[in-house]
């Protein structure tokens, strides 16, 4: 194995910026908010497994496992969200939600 | 061999995640990034989790990705005509931010040299297996719980009323 | 000895706490004979103790606290001098408790007045059995805040609870300077025991004995009325008189001179500290005779009469005789406690009036109180063969076997105040209860004035035969002289017979004189004359005598104003305007500030997590700044 760990945590941190940036720049669309945190994720998972190829050992696949349980769990409740959502307001707009101004 | 292969697959994820997010239609984003996910897939098994890399197919691209699209498809969200995409100005601030994290990154790589793994261990599927079971035994059956909550949660908010 | 000497203690105290606990749901019969249960109690053990002891003794109860090595138990000294204190305290404060009953019959708020009254005897008590000093320095602040409250009992009117301030904060300077000097003690010897320190003076300069010496007399100053710290005491008059007769006679002012008598091992070794004390009581007596002579309210001419025999028991202090000072104590304790209740008889008597020019003619409505003020009034005359008279010569043929010029020269002033003494005590006599009926609808005396008359009796007895406890050395010398001989600086150098003789018949002789006159200035038909004048206006020399040589408007000039004003400035000035104007502002300014970042908190969540996401930027990139 020649893929230095140091490539792989740089692909990671991009793909993370570009879930970042789908997150931030898509806010008239939850969906495509939601797809922007799928990416982080799967940044993070990288990052996990990256390292548990390093050093051996197989925690960090064991958290990425559990990583996309806890993903799954997130992704239904939130689309159910937005089931809801849309339901009520017919609209995936951010900024249409607001009832928590302070 | 390998390390090369390692370079195309990442060049496919982020050019795949790249359209995906400058997608006009979800359901596009949605294939684009199904064909990023699967790249990463590969990538794992690259780096010696195929375990993962198959949770990744399944999961990921079959079933969240999945997921969505029946979400799209139910809120009849598939006309971009009628969906308001980002203009250029709401891109501006997640560039800075992304040029921020890009220059923080570019700093601290400046300082590492790249050194190749030292010793690949492969992660066979008895030890993760093992690993999994013996030690985290309790961290399995809090996730077991946190799915059955998430499908209480889910079927309490899409039923109708 | 040790459940004897707990208990004398103990039994006030749980008196007291009860009464301020439960006493208002009990009823009155019995939350009064629990009070009066309670002293007598202590007096019964006071009693045992005596019976029992043999030598001075001292007893550890228990370990109030210790820390590093400063070690405070609680523990009680019995010597002669104590045990003396306590037998007088016990009893004089048990008759007192009696008489309340009677006098506060008709007052509502009888449980708080009992339980305080019960505090005070402990405090009293504790400060006289302690044999540390931090523990007599708590029984000297328990007395000086049961003196307050009681003082202050009547707290609605403002003239009384400023009385209790003002009684309260002029002793506070004193203890201050005690307080100072047990911490200095401590800091030389490091104990606080008093047999302990008394024994170790020879080990320090005498500069600093000197030293100590002053702040105790500081201290003892504060709390007995001494001059320059008296002014407190007459406008203590303003409590129920059961307390100015506890105050006066047997707990409170005597505190000072018991201080001092009790660190006279130390403190005696000082010749400018006796001296001190000596000039200090010399001129507070000849201070406290002379306003007495021109005081129109019959409590304030027994409450001058209080500072200027203090005084006298200073001037014993001084002059070495700790036998005589607390001969005389005691013996003060017991005329003074008469007069003070037949005062409160007289004024119960003529429905509050307290102006002795209004009063006349008692003599044949109140004649049970009559002779025994009468015999009061004696005593404090110091007419031959009285208690009074035994204790008062004690004194001062003390100061004049001491032989220094100084003491000559205060002996010569103790035997003028005498002869004042003589003097306002007999017009106070005259003008009370001579003379026609100046009020003619004080017939009628109530059942309850004749209970407390029936009190004045014993003390009277006592106050008359008190003699009887220390006879001179020709009449085959004292009880207390022997009984003391065991404290140390206790004995000065005896008279000889005939000398002593001189002495007293001088005394004896001034004091008669100072009856006569009194009687050809106020007996009789002078008496009218001086009615008659009383409604004029006073001559300067009697306004400034009246006024207590104008001390209160020097303080009031020199001390009060200037503090009032720098309150008023720091109040105004510093308070109001900078404190609370800069908080102000800096409460203003958050609250701007808050709203203003308020809105941020659109709801959206866009907004959220572009704020989110740019803190993770920024902590990125400060970690890769530092990194650099």
């Amino acid at each position: 194995m020649t893929i230095p760990l140091f490539h792989v945590l740089i692909l990671a941190a991009l793909l993370f910026a570009m879930g970042l940036a789908c997150t931030i720049a898509w806010r008239a669309n939850v969906i495509m908010m939601l797809i922007g945190i799928e990416i982080m994720l799967n940044a993070v998972m990288l990052t996990l497994v990256g390292g548990s190829s390093q050093w051996g050992m197989a925690d960090g696949q064991i958290f990425s496992l559990m990583l996309m349980a806890l993903t799954s769990s997130e992704v239904s409740l939130a689309l159910a969200m937005v089931v809801y959502l849309h339901r009520r307001r017919q609209s995936v707009d951010t900024d249409d939600f607001n009832s928590m101004k302070g | 061999m390998e390390a090369t292969l390692f370079y195309i697959l990442a060049l496919v994820t982020l050019v795949g995640t790249g359209f995906a997010i400058t997608a006009r239609q979800a359901v596009r984003a949605i294939v684009y990034l199904v064909n990023s996910f699967f790249a990463l897939a590969l990538i794992f098994y690259l780096l010696g989790a195929p375990l993962v890399a198959a949770f990744e197919v399944i999961i990921y691209a079959g079933a969240i990705m999945v997921l969505f699209l029946f979400v799209i498809m139910m809120l009849d969200l598939g006309h971009p005509e009628r969906m308001k995409s980002p203009r250029l100005v709401d891109w501006i601030p997640a560039l800075v931010l992304v040029l921020v994290t890009a220059a923080s990154v570019g700093v601290l790589a400046a300082q590492h040299h790249a050194q190749p793994l030292a010793a690949f261990h492969g992660i066979s599927v008895r030890q993760f297996s093992q690993t999994l079971f013996q030690r985290y035994g309790v961290a399995v059956e809090l996730v077991s719980l946190q799915l059955l909550f998430a499908l209480v949660g889910a079927i309490y908010l899409g039923r109708r009323r | 000895m040790t459940t004897y000497l707990s208990l004398m203690l103990l039994i006030p105290l749980l008196g007291g706490v009860l009464n301020a606990l439960v006493g208002r749901n009990l009823p009155r019969r019995l939350a009064e004979s629990l009070a009066c249960a309670a002293v007598w109690g202590s007096f019964v053990c006071a009693v045992l103790a005596a019976l029992a002891y043999r030598d001075p003794e001292k007893v550890v109860v228990a370990t109030w606290f210790q820390a590093f090595d400063l070690a405070l138990p609680l523990s009680f000294y019995l010597d002669p001098l104590s045990l003396s204190l306590c037998l007088m305290i016990g009893f004089v404060c048990g008759l007192i408790h009696l008489y309340s009953v009677f006098y506060m019959a008709s007052e509502a708020d009888y449980a708080r007045f009992f339980a305080l009254l019960n505090l005070f005897v402990f405090a009293m008590l504790t400060l006289v059995l302690a044999e540390n000093l931090v523990l007599l320095y708590l029984g000297w602040e328990g007395v000086g805040f049961c003196s307050y409250l009681l003082i202050g009992f009547w707290y609605t009117e403002k003239e009384n609870a400023d009385a209790g301030r003002k009684a309260f904060i002029t002793t506070r300077i004193g203890d201050t300077a005690l307080m100072v000097a047990l911490a200095w003690l401590f800091q030389l010897f490091g104990t606080l025991s008093i047999t302990q320190v008394n024994g170790m003076g020879f080990l320090v300069p005498a500069g600093i004995v000197t030293a100590l010496g002053l702040l105790m007399l500081a201290g003892a100053i504060g709390k007995s009325a001494q001059l320059p710290l008296m002014v407190w005491l007459p406008d203590a008059m303003a409590g129920p008189t059961p307390v100015s007769a506890m105050i006066h006679a047997a707990t409170m002012v005597t505190a000072g001179v018991y201080l001092l008598a009790r660190m006279y091992p130390l403190i005696g070794a000082s010749i400018v500290t006796t001296s001190a004390i000596a000039v200090v009581g010399g001129l507070t007596a000849f201070y406290g005779a002379s306003c007495a002579l021109a005081q129109r309210d019959l409590k304030r001419v027994l409450a001058f009469s209080t500072i200027s025999q203090i005084g006298y028991m200073m001037l014993g202090v001084g002059a070495g005789a700790i036998t005589a000072a607390t001969f005389h104590l005691l013996v003060h304790a017991f005329f003074k406690a008469l007069l003070f209740l037949g005062a409160g008889c007289v004024i119960t008597a003529m429905h509050h009036e307290q102006d002795i020019f209004r009063m006349g003619g008692l003599r044949r409505t109140l004649p049970v109180t009559f002779w025994c003020f009468l015999a009061g009034a004696a005593c404090l005359a110091g007419l031959p063969l009285t208690g009074g008279f035994f204790s008062k010569d004690s004194i001062l043929s003390a100061l004049w076997i001491k032989g220094t010029p100084l003491s000559e020269a205060l002996y010569f002033l103790g035997l003028l105040t005498a002869l004042i003494t003589a003097f306002y005590s007999f017009r106070m006599v005259y003008l009370v209860f001579f003379g026609s009926n100046a009020h003619p609808h004080v017939h009628h005396v109530k059942s309850d004035i004749l209970a407390m008359e029936l009190i004045l009796i014993p003390l009277a007895l006592l106050g008359l035969f008190g003699g009887i406890l220390d006879l001179p050395g020709y009449l085959g010398g004292g009880f207390l002289g022997s009984f003391f001989g065991s404290l140390n600086g206790a004995h000065p150098v005896e008279p000889s017979h005939t000398e002593e003789l001189a002495l007293q018949g001088i005394a004896g002789t001034l004091a008669i004189a100072g009856v006569f006159v009194a009687h050809v200035r106020y007996g009789g038909a002078a008496r009218e004359n001086r009615l008659q004048e009383s409604l004029l206006k006073p001559a300067p020399l009697v306004a400034f005598l009246f006024n207590g040589w104008y001390f209160d408007a020097l303080y009031q000039a020199l001390l009060i104003r200037p503090y009032q004003a720098l309150s008023r400035v720091l109040w105004q000035q510093v308070d109001e305007g900078v404190i609370n104007r800069g908080l102000d502002g800096l409460a203003n300014g958050v609250g701007s500030t808050g709203s203003w970042l308020g809105r941020w908190t659109t709801g959206q969540v866009a907004v959220y997590l572009l704020s989110f996401a740019a803190g993770g930027a920024l902590l990125l990139g400060y970690l890769a700044w530092r990194s650099l």
